[in-house]
């Protein structure tokens, strides 16, 4: 008889009107990875954050090795034990990796900091847990994969028994990834329990024990993913069958779009972005990968005009913008899907029509003069959140409620509004459930196909290579290879992604 | 993901945030009164009578009108999430710019006036861009380039009043009287037409903030710089006109005290009232938007001519009310504060 570490029983969330969790109850045995999945908004996050104390349940109760217990914030989760890596890290980037472990646990002398002890119980910890990473390292120079490392060890050292891994493959590249699970089946081996938050299907066939598919806020399947296949987990997640690979016709590819030259952003040795040369021809969809932090987030930016770049040019549809500003590049034909939609590509705060309007608001129908005409303005709103099926109360609504799917459809409406020839898309799928994943997917290929050029920057392997017709591979700044999709596979790409280009060449 | 109606609970009715943070002040308010020896009921009718009544609403709308201007011109800027703290300095160019247009400039009277007060609002206004200006191209940030510019020009507007164009017959540090034809026409009592200016500024500063292009854009870059600029706002010229806008309408205030009510630039006297500490809390109350701006300042307005009545017909002094408008503050702050965590 297997242990129950971790229940929920009968867990209910309202926010207003909405429903985030109805009466949801999953059970987690000790030593067990257990995935939770569900599309975008189905209320995984809501539910994790009421395991992790975070917020408190308007119903239900939360069972810990059998015990009721009663988190009243994450400290109280902390201390029974809870640990949780969240998708954006929390940690301090300009201090070392030991500080910040031991952070608010300094393992003291007097008043002070026990600076020896403290690097050695990291470094022990470290090494029992196979974690390589070196204690003295400065946070924020560090790649993101060695990040997460850390944040995993700052719930070991806290002691955690249960880890909740919040989306944790999103950044990595395939080989860290692996590392990470190696990682998770040697703490699932030492009878530590893991939850483990994600949207895609192979890591869950790949690692975990078992499945719980929420959907709408509630449980629809409970899963032995020895038992189980990717289509029935889809199926319980959606409540249909989706076609698992991307369906598109040959390329018919035009005059260049949208073209770098020698571009370079930053000064000295190693510039963020080191000479990157780039054509997007009309009617492709061109697939930038690379490990996030190597140049295409300066890229992009000099791309569209948010950062003029050093040195090097910039020409969309035959026209020089290297000077120019972004609402110049825009009227010249640059549509953009920024990297962080909450960031970026929306306010939250502000209501959904408002959201729609950005780089609208000078030209009719949103401005008649120099104002801004309500009524068209909600009237457009509508029509795109009816076109894109946004889930939202009414275009009134701030989008800050708005799942991350959702907020998405909402950031690709505004731009694919724009009809502009070129569509930067910037991982536009990052996060994003299976059905939503699809929907944008669709929409990018539908823009290939009316003609237009698609540069699309993913961390995500799968999609460059389901989706572009060419290939490049950033590294350091630089663009390391240029290939036709038919020759590029998961390996390859792979170890160009992390600057081995003799290894991915033999 | 939709929930059925039924699931909705039911909304509790809610106090606006506002009268209880009024009402909590007055209890306090009113305990400190009674420590003091004497009767809160008192002070607070003195408070009313004094600011509400119809002989002193006047007197109420007179200092209203400065206070008012200053909160819609720190709402400007604060509307778009950058803050404004010379206003001191922008009113003392503005007063003393109106004040040497109205002596120097031989125009038929009203023009001279209108002149006066085009000339203060263009000096100040200019004055406060070069504080965006700092931001936008050398880093400086404007928080507090704005506030260390003002000392400046309050230092220079002084040097002017007390050398170069003091007057003599007087001898103290103030320019000659503006012959009347320059000055606003009176409209009752103290009020002139001072006050429709500046009701007609926060009227326009309402529209263009609720319809305009330029009040979208300032409203989006509040709550999202990097996506307005990602939409193609252009960060930095906005940056510059609501900084010209914020420190024009300060310069109006300070040309409309010289113009209507003291005659002349007088050293300092335009800024012992500090309008621009109580404009730019009212502005901060309402976070920039323009109608509660307008309403805050109102309120505080009231609050402190309700306190030069109190303190002539009681024996409490007008600090008081200073301490009632520190506590609505506080408040208000920290309910604003507590509600956005648990956002």
């Amino acid at each position: 008889m297997p242990v129950l570490e971790l229940e929920a029983k009968g867990v209910v969330k309202r926010y207003g009107a909405l429903l985030a969790n109805d009466h949801v109850d999953l059970a987690v045995e000790r030593g067990e990875i257990h995935a939770v999945m569900g599309e975008n908004g189905a209320g995984k996050s809501t539910l994790m954050s009421i395991l992790y104390g975070l917020q408190q349940p308007d119903e239900g109760r939360i069972l810990l090795r059998g015990a009721e217990a009663h988190f009243r914030s994450a400290l109280d989760a902390i201390a029974a034990g809870m640990g949780m890596v969240h998708q954006a890290f929390k940690l301090f980037n300009s201090l070392s990796v030991w500080e910040n472990i031991v952070y608010a646990r300094e393992p003291k002398s007097g008043p002070f900091i026990d600076r020896r002890a403290a690097r050695r119980r990291v470094a022990d910890l470290a090494r029992r847990h196979r974690l390589a990473v070196d204690p003295d390292a400065s946070v924020g120079a560090l790649s993101v994969g060695v990040r997460q490392r850390i944040e995993i060890l700052k719930a070991l050292y806290r002691e955690a028994t249960i880890l909740i891994l919040d989306e944790p493959t999103a950044v990595l590249t395939p080989q860290e990834r692996d590392g990470l699970f190696d990682v998770m089946r040697h703490l699932a081996a030492e009878g530590r329990t893991i939850l483990f938050v994600t949207h895609k299907l192979h890591e869950v066939m790949a690692i975990t024990d078992r499945v719980t598919v929420l959907r709408d806020g509630r449980v629809v399947e409970r899963l032995q993913t020895k038992e189980t296949s990717p289509r029935e987990i889809i199926r319980a997640m959606t409540g249909r069958s989706v076609s698992l690979s991307v369906e598109k016709g040959p390329a018919q590819v035009g005059a260049p779009l949208l073209e770098a030259i020698d571009l370079t952003v930053g000064r000295g040795a190693k510039p963020a972005v080191d000479k990157a040369s780039l054509a997007v021809r009309a009617g492709e969809i061109v697939g930038l990968a690379g490990v996030a932090g190597n140049g295409q987030s300066e890229l992009v930016e000099a791309l569209v005009g948010l950062r003029i770049a050093d040195s090097g040019g910039v020409r969309v549809a035959g026209k020089d913008v290297t000077e120019a500003g972004v609402a110049e590049r825009r009227a010249a034909g640059i549509a953009y899907v920024p990297e962080d939609r909450a960031l970026v590509g929306s306010a939250l705060a502000a209501s959904a029509a408002d959201n729609l309007a950005m780089g609208f608001q000078r030209a009719p129908p949103v401005a008649r003069g120099f104002l801004i005409d309500p009524a068209a303005t909600a009237a457009r709103a509508r029509a795109l959140i009816a076109k894109f099926g946004v889930k939202i109360e009414s275009e009134r609504a701030a989008v800050g409620s708005l799942s991350g799917g959702n907020l998405q459809k909402v950031v690709v409406a505004r731009e694919l509004a724009h009809e502009a020839p070129v569509l930067i898309a910037e991982q536009p799928t990052r996060g994003l459930d299976v059905g939503a994943t699809e929907f944008i997917h669709r929409q990018l290929i539908a823009e290939r196909d009316k003609g237009r050029a698609v540069l699309l920057i993913s961390a995500e392997l799968s999609e460059i290579l389901a989706l572009s017709d060419r290939i490049l591979v950033m590294y350091e700044g630089r663009i390391l290879a240029d290939m036709p999709q038919a020759e590029a596979n998961e390996e390859t790409l792979g170890l160009l992604m992390a600057g081995r280009t003799q290894a991915a060449a033999a | 993901m939709t929930a059925p109606d039924a699931a909705r609970p039911a909304r509790r009715f809610r106090t606006p945030p506002a009268a209880t943070a009024i009402l909590f002040a007055a209890i306090v308010g009113g305990v400190l009164v009674v420590a003091s020896g004497a009767n809160p009921l008192d002070a607070y009718y003195q408070i009313l009578a004094g600011s509400l009544s119809l002989g002193a609403l006047p007197d109420t709308l007179n200092w209203a009108t400065p206070l008012v201007g200053m909160a819609v011109a720190a709402a400007i800027p604060l509307r778009g999430g950058m803050i404004n703290l010379g206003g001191d300095g922008q009113m003392a160019i503005g007063g003393l710019v109106a004040a040497i247009v109205a002596l120097c400039l031989p125009a038929p009277g009203p023009l001279a006036a209108i002149a006066a007060l085009l000339a203060a609002a263009l000096a100040a206004g200019l004055y406060a861009a070069l504080a965006a200006w700092g931001e936008t191209r050398h880093g400086i940030p404007m928080l507090v380039s704005s506030l260390l510019l003002s000392y400046p020009a309050i230092g220079f507007c002084s040097y002017i009043v007390r050398f170069p164009l003091r007057d003599t017959a007087t001898g103290l540090p103030q320019t000659q009287m503006i012959p009347e034809s320059a000055r606003l026409l009176t409209i009752a009592g103290p009020l002139n037409v001072g006050m429709l200016i500046i009701v007609a500024i926060a009227v326009a500063a309402i529209f263009l903030d609720r319809r305009a292009i330029v009040g979208y854009e300032l409203r989006l870059r509040g709550l999202n710089k990097r996506f307005a600029g990602y939409g193609g706002v252009d960060l930095e010229k906005q940056a510059m006109l609501a900084m010209f806008s914020s420190g024009a309408i300060a310069g109006a205030v300070g040309a409309i005290i010289v113009l209507g009510s003291d005659f002349r630039f007088i050293d300092g006297a335009l800024l012992i009232p500090s309008y621009t500490w109580s404009g730019l809390m009212a502005a901060l109350l309402a976070n920039g938007e323009p109608v509660g701006t307008v309403v805050a300042g109102l309120f505080f307005a009231a609050l402190q001519t309700g306190g030069f009545a109190m303190q002539r017909e009681t024996t409490i002094p007008r600090v008081l009310t200073l301490v009632l408008q520190a506590i609505v503050i506080l408040f208000l702050a920290v309910r604003h504060g507590l509600g956005r965590r648990g956002a």
